[in-house]
């Protein structure tokens, strides 16, 4: 799957002289109004300290907005602390966290290359499909190469499958073989065929 | 299935990733469903609110509306559908079956699935339609 495309994060503005103090919105992050959460959220966006807070409530936080608030506020910091704080959730059992933290690392650009060795690791197949998805969307200038690392290393077809559909917006004729060999690595796979089969023609221009 | 446009049985896909639809897409309406796609979970729900489907065919890990919740609203009394569901993820973990089977599910199904499964399973899943009609 792919991730809808975030725009990147705003600069924060120098100056917000209607925010309510810092440990005000700190503490409005626990009210029980998801209007209230999300406000407080989105108002400690470059607040540094107040990092470590958000971070211990995306995985608790049940409602949708808030939780898209609190990630919004976080990418913006797009460091490896708060990209290693959020790529711990890609293992979530809940299918919206893991999804909306994938769309949130997306947006990081500086931060998740340092982050991509681990996950191009990550025994469980899963981190690596969401992997996948994420440097869908990645702005970045080396998102193509892991991808194509990915196809070529990766054991799971799956995975494998995951990162063709990733690369394809951006493939060219150049990566007609590195599709042909990823589905002869996995002959067996009719989704992988699948999709290299649709793909070539367009890649090498005899559709 | 007949290939008679008024009885064919009708499909949604709903997946986020257009390899993934056209798959669907392909390997169903080939063996005589209506197929219609939908990008994401609300798309889903916004287009059983216009239109009836006999079976649904879901992604689990989808942006703005997982499948999960999908399910759960396509069985809520906001489209209140009794159709058959199939649920497809790369999703394997202990438990991700269970979790579709509490939001509605009729069946989950760990990519890759092979075309002819995918098929065998919508022509059961949509047989009691064409029995009740």
């Amino acid at each position: 799957m792919g991730l809808v495309r975030k725009q990147a994060p705003q600069q924060p503005e120098e100056a917000l002289p209607d925010r309510p103090p810092v440990e005000t919105l700190l503490a409005q992050l626990d009210d029980p109004d998801p209007d209230c959460r999300r406000e407080a959220a989105l108002g400690l966006a470059d607040i540094t300290t107040a990092v470590p807070d958000l971070l211990a409530r995306v995985g608790t936080e049940d409602d949708p907005r808030v939780l898209e608030s609190m990630l919004t506020t976080l990418a913006a910091h797009d460091t490896e602390d708060v990209a290693g704080g959020l790529a711990v959730h890609l293992t979530s059992d809940e299918a919206g966290l893991r999804t909306a933290v994938a769309a949130a690392l997306a947006t990081m650009p500086r931060s998740v290359p340092a982050l991509l060795p681990n996950l191009l690791a990550a025994p469980d197949h899963d981190v690596r499909v969401m992997t996948a998805m994420i440097l869908a969307d990645l702005q970045h200038p080396e998102a193509h190469d892991w991808l194509v690392r990915m196809i070529c290393q990766d054991p799971h077809p799956n995975v494998v499958t995951g990162a063709i559909d990733a690369l394809l917006p951006s493939a060219t004729e150049d990566d007609a073989d590195l599709l042909r060999d990823a589905m002869a690595r996995f002959p067996d796979d009719p989704f992988l065929r699948f999709t290299v089969n649709s793909a070539l023609p367009r890649l090498t221009g005899t559709a | 299935m007949t290939s008679d446009t008024a009885t064919r049985a009708r499909v949604l896909v709903v997946d986020d990733a257009a390899t993934v639809r056209l798959y669907h897409n392909s390997l169903l309406s080939e063996a005589g469903f209506e197929v219609s796609e939908a990008a994401n979970g609300l798309e889903a729900v916004e287009a059983s609110l216009s239109a009836e489907f006999d079976l649904y065919v879901v992604d689990v890990n989808m942006p703005k509306m997982n499948g999960y919740t999908c399910v759960e609203t396509l069985r809520s009394e906001t489209v209140g559908t009794a159709a058959p569901v199939v649920m497809i993820s790369t999703e394997d973990r202990p438990g991700d079956a269970d979790r579709a089977y509490q939001a509605g599910a009729n069946l989950y199904l760990v990519k890759p699935v092979a075309g002819d499964r995918l098929v065998r399973v919508a022509t059961m899943l949509t047989a009691g339609r064409e029995e009740a009609a």
